[in-house]
C-alpha cells in the first residue's frame, strides 16, 4: 500500500513538472479567454437595516471564478471577462444572498438583509476542509458559539446537550470541571474509548477524566468564547476522513478568526450564582432518633439514639446539607481583539473565569490566552498559526462523583461508595450529633468517626463516616492543567487550485494533581496522614501533508480531492508519590516532611498512528453531489500484521431544488430547498489503550526481593474494531426558507469489538480477561431537526428549534455477560440481545403486609422474604420454609435500557425590539435509571433516611412500599443488591437554560461609533425538570461516560445558576 | 515571478519530503518500557529467580494472605462481632449473607487461581528451557508446587463442602496445565477428594523438591523448604481425617521427646519463648515455618481494608464477640502470655492486638505455618488415634509457652473426647484471628455459631445451609460453560 500510494506522488509530481501535458492544456485556456472583452464592475454593498457599509462582503460574478471582497467601505471593484450583462452574486456572512444582474459598468448599489433564515452560509469543517453545507451530503450537527454563550461552564461540552440531533450530553453532578457523559448516536464499544474524538482548528485533543479525586476535563483548556462553531460529525462520510478514529463521531472545533476590516475589540464578562437543586428530604434529628431507635428495638436491642441539647435546651439538629453546601459565586471575562487587511488576518484572546460550586472549598480557575494569525506571504503561499496556553487549576473535596482516571477506555466509579466522598455523608451523617464541640473544635468520636453525641457507641455499632466540615475543609485536592496545543502551517498553491499544504501541531497538557488527608481525622487517619502528588505530560504531535485540488470544468463540474497523509504520536509520562506518616500534623502539602514514601501514579506509555487518506467531492451543478473518503490506518497499539485498517466511506447527495421539474413543479411554492443525501462507510476505534494486544510481565517485590509476574495475556490477532455507519437524510425548507428541516435515519454496526473479553477467573488469567475481537453491537434511530422562523414581524420574531432523535442500541454478539461485580451489587448488565449496560435487578415484588419483610422473586420464579433478624434469614412466602438466599447475578433480570430511547431539546429565541429571551428545554425518556441514592436513604445502620421512610411497615395488614424497619438491615431496601424497588422511570422534560437580554442602543447617543454593541442578561439555568424520578435529578450518570449508565448513588445533585452579564463590543 | 524551474525544485523537494516521512512506519512499533515482553520473561537466570519471587508475591495479594482470606474466615466464623455495618467492611461475610457478585467472592477465587496459574506457566517453562540448571529446576518446581497446594486449598476450603462433609461433592476446577491465552474458560469442577489427592501429590513431589534449608532465616520463613511442605501436610491430612498421616507427617519435624524441635543446617524450628514475640519483633524466628513478609514498605504492604491490623485493632471493623473464645479465661489470665495479645478499646470491646501496626504503610508479617500448628495438628491426631499421652504432651507444650505454670484439669485431658474438645479450644485460643477457626468448624461439619456483633446479630449457620460455604463467583459462573453452581 505504502508502495503504491509512493508511486502516485511520484506521478503526480512528474504529471505537474512536465510542461507537455498538464500546463499545455491551462495555458491554452488562458490564451482562449484572453481574447474576450474585459469588464469592470464597481459598486458598493451596505446593509439594509442601518445603511451602513459592509466590508467583506463577498462578490462574485456568476458562472465564473471571478470573486472579490468589499473594502472598509463597502466598496469593491471586480473585472471580469465574461460579457455582460453578468448575474452578480453578492453574500456576507449573516446576511441573506442577493443576486443582481448588471447590463452596464455602472456603479452598484447593493443593500443586504440580515439573514433570517437559519440555514443560510453554513459552513461544514471536516477539521481537513471546509464546505458548504448545501454542497454536503454527510450527517453533522453544527451548533453556533451564539448558542454557548453567556451560559455558565467550565467547558464547551457541558452544554452541548439539547443543541443538536444525535449528541446526548449528561452533565452528571455539578462538580466541577467533571467530565461529561458525551454520547453520539447511541454507546459504538464495550470496553474501548466511548468519547467522541474532539478537535480544535486540527489539533486532536485529549479527552476523558484526568483529576483523580477532583473533576478534570481537559476540554475545559478550551474556552467557550473562543469557539465559533461546533461541527459533530456524525455519519461515516462525515467522519471518515478520521478513520479509526471517528467511531464515536468527531466534534470539530473552529475558533473564532480575524475578520478584514476595522479592530474589534469584545469583551464579555458574566457573574453568577449556584445553589443544588432539589437535594431530597431527609429526616430531622427528631425523626431520626425515632426511627433508628424503634429499628433498634425490632431488633432485639435496646434503644441507642438520644438526643444532643443546644445549650439554650432544644434538641440539637444539624443540617449536614448546610455543613456541605453554600451558595456558591462565580465570573468570567473575556477580551478578544480580532482584525485583519487583505492579507493578515488575526485573533487574539484572553479568558479569565473563576468558578465556585455550591459545595464548599470547590472553585474553579483558569486563565487562557489564544491566538489566530493568517498571513498570505505571497500570491501562493499563506502561513498560519494559532494556538492556546491555558491554566486551569480545580480545587475540590473528594466528592466520589469523579469517575475513575481515564484517557479513553471506559470505566465504573468505585468511589463513590467509600466513606471519604462529600455527597454521601451529607446523606448519612446523623443529624443529631454535633459538628463542633462546644470549645470549637471538630466533634469526632476518633480517626474515622464522626462524634457520637449522646448516641451510644456499643449499641449503635461503627459509624463510618467521618466530620464532613472536617475533611472538607482540612482534606482538600488540586487537579491544575498546564496546556499548550496549537499548530503552524503553509499552504503552497503549486499551480491554479492545486494546494500543498502541511500543518504541524502540538498538545502538550500537563496534569499536576495533588491530594491531602490530614493526619487525625478520615481517609488519613489510618495512614498518619497522606500527601500524594503525580505528574502526568500528555504530549501529542500531529503532522499532517495534504495536496488539493480545485476544479471546475465548463460551469457545472466541480471537483474537490485532497490526499494526504498524517503522523500522529502521543506519549503518557506519569510519575508522583505518596507520602504517609507526616512528622507534624500541622504540615498540610507535600513538601512537608513524612516518614514514608511510596511511588504513586507512575506509568509511561506510547503509541503512534500512521494514515494516508484521500477526501474526493464532486458535485454536477450543484445538483448531484458525491462525496469519497478513504483513510488507511496503521496502529502502533496492534500486533505486526494486523496493524493497518482501511476506512472509508461515501456519501450521495441530490439537490432537488436544482432540478427545473422541481421548480416547475407546484412543490416550489412551498418547498424552498430539498436536498436527498445518503452515506455508508468504516470507521474504526483507535481509543484501545497502548499495548492491548502485547503479552506483558511485571515488577514488583517479595520480601524485598524483585518479582517478575505475569500481567497481561497476549493476543497477537487483535485487530481492528470497526463500525460500519448508514445514514440516509433528507433536508427541506418550506415556506420561503421558514421552516427547515432535516430528518435522518442512520445504523451503526459495530464488529469485531475490542472486549476485555471475560476469561473464567478459574483460568488465572491477569484481569481474566483478554483483549479480543469478539463481539458486536448496533445503534439506530431516528434524528429530526426542525428550524423554524414563527414570527417575523419587524417588531417581534419568534424562533423555534426542536430536535428529537431516537436510539436504539442492541448488543448481538459477545462470548458472555460483561459487568463488574460488587458488594453493592450489580445495577448494570451487558447481555446478548440488550441494550448496552441495561438495567439489571432481582424483582422485587413489594412489603408482605403480613409481616413487614421485602418479598424478592427468585430465578425458580418463587417468592422469598428477607428478614434481617431472622434464622434462617430468607424463607419462602408460601411455607415460611428456608430458602436459598437471592443472589444478584443468578436471581437478576434484565430491567431496560439505561440509555435514552428518545432525546433531544427544544429551543426557543425571541426577538423584541431591543430584547431577545432564549427558552432551551431538554428532554428525554424511555431509560431507565437505579436510584441508588434511595437505596442509601433507606438503609438501616446509622444513616439518616429520607422523609419518606416514616411510611415503615408497623402493623399487621399494612400495604406499604418500606419493609418493617431492623437496624443494620442493608438488604431489603436494595443497597446490597439490585432491586426493583429502586428501578425507576428516567424520563424528564427540563428547562435548561432561559435567558433575557437587551441590546442596548447606542445609535443616538455620544457612544454611537465607539460601542459597536453592548448586550446585557439575565440568564436561569437548570431552572426545573418535570419528572416522576424520585432522586433529585434524573440527568445523572455516576459512573460518568461508560457502558455502565444510569446509575444515580451518593451523588451530589444538579445546581441551579443564576447569570447575569454583559458583552460589549467596540 | 519565480521561474517555473525553481516552481519545479521546489514542488519536487515538497513531495520528496512528503514521501520520506511517509515512509517511516518504524513509527508504529512501539514497545512498552515498564513491563517486560513475554517472549522474554524467562530469558535469564535472573528473570526466572523473579518470577519463582512472584509466585510467593501471588500469595501478598491483598485480597489473598495480604489480609482479606484471614479476615473474611474470621469474619465467617464466630469469635468476632462487626463492628461496621458497610458492604466494603464485608458486613455481608459477617452476615453470611453473600451474593455470587459479591467482588470479595470473585477477588479471593481470582486471587488463588492466580498463584496457581503462576504456578503452572512456570512449571512448564521450567520443563521446556534450559536457563537454569537442573538442580534449580528442581527446586523451583518444588516451590510452585508449594504454592500450588498451600492455594488449592484456601480455595477448595472456602467454595466447597468440606472433605468430611462430603469428599465426592463438587471441589474447583483442576487446572493443572499453563493458560497464556483465551479458549480455556470451560472446566467442570473435579470432586474434593481429586483436589486432595494432587495437593497431596503436590506437597509429596514439593518435600522431596525443596531444600533442606536456605541461606538465611528471611528465606527460610518466606521461601518453601522440605519442613514446610510437610507442616502443610499435617493440615491438609488433619482436614481429610486422616490421623495416622498426620501423625506421619508431623514426626518428621516434632521429635518423640521434648525439647520440641525441628533442626536442620542454619535452621531451627520449634516454639518461640514468648508467644509475643511470633507476632512482634522479627516475624522470622525459630515459630515461623511459613509467613508472607511485607518487607518492602512502598511495594508490597497492603492497604488499610484488608490489613490485619486495620481490620481487628486500628478501626477496628470486628471486635472479639463476648461469647466467643474471648471469654475463655486465658484471656483473662495475666500468667498466659496470650492474654497480652487481647485488650480493650475505647467501645469497651475486646479487640485482637497479634497485629499491632496499625498505621499505614501495614508491615506486619502475615503467619502462615506456625511450629504451634504443627503440635496442635500432631495432638489432635494423636488424641484421635487414642494416644492420650503424647497428645496432652504436645498440647502442654503449646499451653506452657504462654503460660509456663500451667496444668490441664484432669477432665479436660483425661477422655478422648475431652481431650479433643480441649485441644479444638486451645486451636482457637492459640490461633485466634490467623483464620483457622472456620476451618475447624467445617472440616468436622459443625454448625457456625451465631455471634452478636455491633451491627446486630448474625444467625447460625448449619451445615445443610447454602450459606455454609461460599457460593460459586459470578465470574465464573458467567464465563465457565461447564461450573456447576453450589446448592
Amino acid at each position: 500500500m505504502k508502495r503504491t500510494f509512493t508511486n502516485l506522488l511520484i506521478r503526480l509530481a512528474d504529471l505537474l513538472a512536465r510542461p507537455r501535458c498538464g500546463l499545455v492544456a491551462i495555458s491554452l485556456a488562458v490564451t482562449t479567454v484572453a481574447l474576450a472583452q474585459e469588464n469592470t464592475l464597481t459598486g458598493k454593498v451596505s446593509d439594509s437595516a442601518t445603511g451602513k457599509p459592509l466590508s467583506y462582503a463577498t462578490v462574485l460574478v456568476k458562472g465564473t471564478a471571478d470573486a472579490t471582497t468589499t473594502n472598509a467601505e463597502g466598496e469593491f471593484t471586480l473585472r471580469t471577462r465574461a460579457p455582460l450583462p453578468v448575474t452578480v452574486s453578492v453574500t456576507a456572512v449573516g446576511f441573506g444572498l442577493l443576486e443582481i444582474v448588471a447590463n452596464s459598468n455602472e456603479p452598484l448599489i447593493i443593500s443586504l438583509e440580515e439573514s433570517t433564515t437559519t440555514l443560510s452560509e453554513v459552513v461544514i469543517s471536516s477539521g481537513y476542509n471546509v464546505q458548504k453545507k448545501e454542497s454536503f451530503s454527510g450527517s453533522v450537527a453544527t451548533v453556533s458559539s451564539k448558542q454557548l454563550m453567556n451560559r455558565p461552564s467550565v467547558s464547551f461540552d457541558q452544554l452541548l446537550g439539547g443543541q443538536a440531533t444525535g449528541i446526548d450530553i449528561i452533565q452528571p453532578t455539578n462538580i466541577l470541571n467533571n467530565t461529561p457523559v458525551m454520547r453520539v448516536r447511541g454507546i459504538n464499544s464495550i470496553t474501548s474509548g466511548l468519547f467522541p474524538l474532539g478537535v480544535v482548528d486540527g489539533v486532536t485533543m485529549f479527552v476523558g477524566s484526568i483529576g483523580g479525586l477532583v473533576g478534570n476535563n481537559p476540554l475545559s483548556d478550551i474556552n467557550p468564547n473562543d469557539i465559533q462553531t461546533i461541527d459533530v460529525l456524525k455519519d461515516a462520510s462525515a467522519g471518515a476522513i478520521y478513520g479509526s478514529r471517528a467511531a464515536n463521531g468527531v466534534i470539530v472545533i473552529t475558533t473564532k478568526k480575524g475578520k478584514p476590516g476595522k479592530t474589534r475589540v469584545d469583551y464579555d464578562m458574566w457573574v453568577s450564582r449556584s445553589t443544588p437543586y432539589n437535594l431530597p428530604d431527609l429526616l430531622s434529628a427528631e425523626d431520626y432518633m425515632m426511627i433508628k431507635n424503634e429499628a433498634l428495638v425490632n431488633a432485639g436491642k435496646e434503644p441507642g439514639y438520644f438526643p444532643t441539647l443546644n445549650e439554650d435546651g432544644s434538641t440539637l439538629n444539624t443540617n449536614w446539607y448546610d455543613v456541605g453546601f453554600k451558595p456558591g459565586f462565580s465570573q468570567s471575562h473575556n477580551v478578544s481583539v480580532s482584525g485583519g487587511t487583505e492579507s493578515t488576518s488575526y485573533f487574539f484572546s484572553v479568558g479569565y473565569t473563576n468558578q465556585d460550586s455550591y459545595i464548599r472549598n470547590n472553585s474553579y480557575e483558569r486563565t487562557g490566552v489564544r491566538f489566530n494569525i493568517d498571513q498570505k506571504v505571497s500570491k501562493r503561499i499563506t502561513i498560519g498559526a494559532n494556538a492556546t496556553y491555558s491554566n486551569g487549576t480545580n480545587i475540590g473535596t473528594n466528592t466520589g462523583a469523579i469517575p475513575a482516571n481515564s484517557m479513553g477506555p471506559s470505566t465504573y466509579n468505585s468511589e463513590y461508595i467509600t466513606n471519604e466522598p462529600l455527597a454521601r455523608m451529607t446523606y448519612v451523617l446523623p443529624p443529631n450529633v454535633p459538628v463542633y464541640r462546644p470549645d470549637g473544635s471538630y466533634s469526632i468520636q476518633n480517626g474515622v468517626s464522626v462524634g457520637y453525641g449522646a448516641n451510644i457507641p456499643a449499641i449503635i455499632g461503627t459509624i463510618n463516616a467521618y466530620n464532613l466540615a472536617m475533611v472538607q475543609t482540612l482534606d482538600l485536592n488540586s487537579s491544575e492543567n498546564n496546556t499548550l496545543f496549537g499548530n503552524v502551517y503553509g499552504e503552497l498553491e503549486i499551480v491554479r487550485n492545486l494546494k500543498f499544504r502541511s500543518s504541524y501541531g502540538i498538545n502538550n497538557l500537563q496534569v499536576l494533581n495533588k491530594s491531602f488527608f490530614n493526619s487525625v481525622h478520615g481517609g488519613g487517619a489510618s495512614s498518619n496522614g497522606i500527601a500524594r502528588n503525580t505528574h502526568t505530560k500528555f504530549y501529542r504531535t500531529d503532522w499532517v501533508n495534504t495536496l488539493s485540488y480545485n476544479l471546475t470544468v465548463g460551469e457545472k463540474h466541480h471537483l474537490y480531492a485532497l490526499g494526504g497523509y498524517e503522523i500522529i504520536k502521543t506519549q503518557s509520562d506519569g510519575w508522583g508519590a505518596s507520602e504517609s506518616n507526616v512528622t507534624d500534623p500541622d504540615y498540610s502539602n507535600y513538601q512537608g516532611r513524612y516518614t514514608n514514601i511510596a511511588p504513586y501514579g507512575n506509568f509511561y506509555s506510547d503509541n503512534a498512528l500512521l494514515s494516508y487518506f484521500a477526501n474526493v467531492n464532486y458535485d454536477f451543478n450543484k445538483k448531484y453531489l458525491l462525496s469519497f473518503n478513504f483513510r488507511r490506518d496503521g496502529l502502533s497499539a496492534l500486533a505486526e500484521g494486523n496493524k493497518y485498517g482501511n476506512f472509508g466511506g461515501v456519501a450521495v447527495g441530490w439537490n432537488v431544488h436544482e432540478e427545473q421539474f422541481f421548480r416547475d413543479s407546484f412543490l416550489s411554492g412551498v418547498v424552498g430547498s430539498l436536498k436527498v443525501r445518503a452515506s455508508y462507510g468504516v470507521v474504526g476505534n483507535s481509543e484501545i489503550g497502548d499495548y492491548p494486544a502485547a503479552g506483558m510481565y511485571s515488577s514488583n517485590t517479595y520480601g524485598g526481593v524483585p518479582t517478575l509476574g505475569f500481567s497481561q495475556a497476549a493476543n497477537p490477532d487483535l485487530k481492528w474494531e470497526t463500525s460500519k455507519k448508514m445514514d440516509i437524510g433528507i433536508d427541506f425548507t418550506l415556506w420561503n426558507d421558514r421552516i427547515a428541516i432535516e430528518l435522518d435515519y442512520y445504523k451503526n454496526d459495530v464488529n469485531d469489538l475490542i472486549l476485555k473479553a471475560p476469561q473464567s477467573l478459574s483460568a488465572g488469567i491477569p484481569g481474566s480477561y483478554i483483549n479480543s475481537n469478539v463481539g458486536s453491537l448496533y445503534n439506530q434511530g431516528i434524528e429530526l431537526g426542525i428550524n423554524a422562523i414563527l414570527i417575523n414581524n419587524p417588531g417581534f420574531q419568534w424562533n423555534t428549534g426542536i430536535n428529537v432523535s431516537t436510539l436504539k442500541n442492541r448488543v448481538t454478539s459477545l462470548v458472555s455477560d460483561v459487568f463488574v461485580p460488587s458488594v453493592f451489587g450489580v445495577q448494570n448488565m451487558t447481555r446478548v440481545g440488550y441494550s448496552i449496560g441495561s438495567i439489571y435487578a432481582v424483582p422485587c415484588h413489594g412489603v408482605n403486609p403480613e409481616n413487614g419483610q421485602m418479598i424478592f422473586v427468585n430465578r425458580d420464579g418463587r417468592e422469598v422474604q428477607y428478614n434481617h433478624i431472622g434464622s434462617p434469614k430468607w424463607t419462602f412466602v408460601s411455607d415460611g420454609k428456608e430458602a436459598p438466599a437471592i443472589d444478584n447475578y443468578t436471581d437478576g433480570v434484565m430491567q431496560g435500557p439505561s440509555l435514552p430511547k428518545v432525546f433531544g431539546g427544544i429551543n426557543n429565541t425571541f426577538l423584541y425590539k431591543g430584547f431577545d429571551l432564549n427558552v432551551n428545554f431538554t428532554f428525554v425518556t424511555g431509560n431507565l435509571l437505579y436510584n441508588g441514592t434511595r437505596a442509601t436513604n433507606s438503609d438501616q445502620r446509622y444513616f439518616n433516611n429520607g422523609e419518606f421512610i416514616k411510611d415503615r411497615w408497623t402493623t399487621p395488614g399494612q400495604v406499604t412500599e418500606i419493609q418493617k424497619l431492623y437496624y443494620g438491615d442493608n438488604v431489603s431496601a436494595g443497597f446490597s443488591f439490585s432491586a426493583t424497588s429502586k428501578v425507576e422511570k428516567g424520563d424528564y422534560l427540563k428547562l435548561k437554560n432561559i435567558s433575557l437580554g437587551y441590546n442596548i442602543p447606542f445609535a443616538r447617543t455620544f457612544l454611537a461609533g465607539k460601542i459597536s454593541n453592548a448586550h446585557v442578561f439575565i440568564q436561569g439555568s437548570n431552572v426545573f425538570t418535570i419528572t416522576k424520578y424520585r432522586g433529585s435529578d434524573p440527568e445523572v450518570s455516576i459512573n460518568g461516560n461508560s457502558i455502565h449508565s444510569g446509575k444515580d448513588q451518593n451523588v451530589p445533585p444538579n445546581a441551579q445558576v443564576v447569570t447575569v452579564g454583559l458583552n460589549l463590543g467596540i | 515571478m519565480i521561474s517555473k524551474r525553481a516552481w519545479r525544485c521546489v514542488t519536487t523537494a515538497l513531495i520528496c519530503v512528503m514521501i520520506a516521512a511517509g515512509c517511516d512506519d518504524d513509527v508504529l512499533n512501539t514497545v512498552p518500557k515498564t513491563t517486560i515482553p513475554e517472549e522474554d520473561a524467562f530469558s535469564t537466570p535472573g528473570k526466572i529467580q523473579a518470577q519463582v519471587n512472584n509466585l510467593y508475591g501471588q500469595l501478598q495479594s491483598a485480597t489473598f494472605y495480604g489480609g482479606r482470606l484471614i479476615v473474611f474466615n474470621e469474619q465467617r466464623a464466630d469469635e468476632f462481632g462487626q463492628n461496621d455495618g458497610n458492604a466494603a467492611a464485608g458486613s455481608a461475610v459477617w452476615n453470611q449473607n453473600v451474593a455470587s457478585t459479591s467482588e470479595y467472592i470473585n477477588n479471593v477465587w481470582s486471587a488463588g487461581y492466580s498463584a496457581i496459574n503462576a504456578a503452572n506457566i512456570l512449571m512448564d517453562k521450567l520443563k521446556d528451557g534450559n536457563v537454569v540448571s537442573d538442580s534449580l529446576e528442581r527446586l523451583y518446581t518444588g516451590e510452585a508446587k508449594f504454592v500450588r497446594a498451600l492455594s488449592y486449598f484456601n480455595l477448595v476450603q472456602t467454595y466447597a463442602k468440606s472433605y468430611y462433609l462430603d469428599k465426592d461433592g463438587p471441589g474447583l476446577p483442576l487446572r493443572v496445565t499453563p493458560i497464556t491465552g483465551a479458549g480455556f474458560n470451560d472446566m467442570a469442577r473435579s470432586s474434593v477428594a481429586e483436589i486432595y489427592t494432587q495437593m497431596l501429590q503436590d506437597l509429596n513431589d514439593a518435600e522431596v523438591a525443596l531444600p533442606a534449608n536456605y541461606a538465611t532465616a528471611t528465606l527460610n520463613a518466606t521461601r518453601a523448604k522440605k519442613a514446610t511442605a510437610v507442616a502443610l501436610k499435617t493440615r491438609v491430612y488433619l482436614h481429610k481425617g486422616e490421623y495416622s498421616n498426620v501423625i506421619t507427617e508431623a514426626q518428621k519435624l516434632v521429635p518423640a521427646a521434648p525439647p520440641f524441635q525441628y533442626t536442620v543446617g542454619n535452621l531451627t524450628q520449634r516454639l518461640e519463648a514468648s508467644v509475643a514475640a511470633v507476632f512482634s519483633g522479627s516475624y522470622i524466628g525459630t515459630e515461623a515455618i511459613f509467613t508472607v513478609p511485607f518487607a518492602n514498605t512502598t511495594t508490597e504492604t497492603p492497604p488499610s481494608q484488608s490489613s490485619l491490623a486495620y481490620n481487628y485493632l486500628g478501626q477496628p471493623i470486628i471486635f472479639l464477640a463476648a461469647n466467643g473464645v474471648v471469654s475463655n479465661p486465658v484471656f483473662t489470665t495475666p500468667a498466659d502470655g496470650r492474654s497480652s495479645l487481647v485488650s480493650t478499646n475505647s467501645a469497651n470491646q475486646k479487640v485482637l492486638r497479634k497485629f499491632s501496626i496499625t498505621t499505614a504503610p501495614f508491615r506486619d508479617f502475615v503467619p502462615v505455618i506456625r511450629y504451634a500448628e504443627v503440635l496442635l495438628n500432631y495432638a489432635e491426631a494423636a488424641a484421635r488415634t487414642n494416644d492420650l499421652a503424647k497428645a496432652t504432651q504436645l498440647l502442654s507444650a503449646v499451653r506452657n509457652r504462654a503460660h509456663p505454670a500451667y496444668v490441664f484439669p484432669d477432665a479436660s485431658v483425661s477422655t478422648q473426647e475431652a481431650l479433643i474438645e480441649t485441644i479444638l479450644t486451645e486451636r482457637r485460643v492459640e490461633f485466634v484471628g490467623e483464620g483457622f477457626r472456620l476451618g475447624d468448624l467445617q472440616r468436622l461439619g459443625r454448625t457456625i455459631p451465631a455471634k452478636v456483633g455491633a451491627i446486630g446479630t448474625a444467625p447460625q449457620v448449619p451445615p445443610t445451609s447454602s450459606n455454609y460455604i461460599w457460593p460459586i463467583p459470578s465470574g465464573e459462573i458467567s464465563t465457565n460453560k461447564l461450573i456447576e453452581l453450589n446448592p
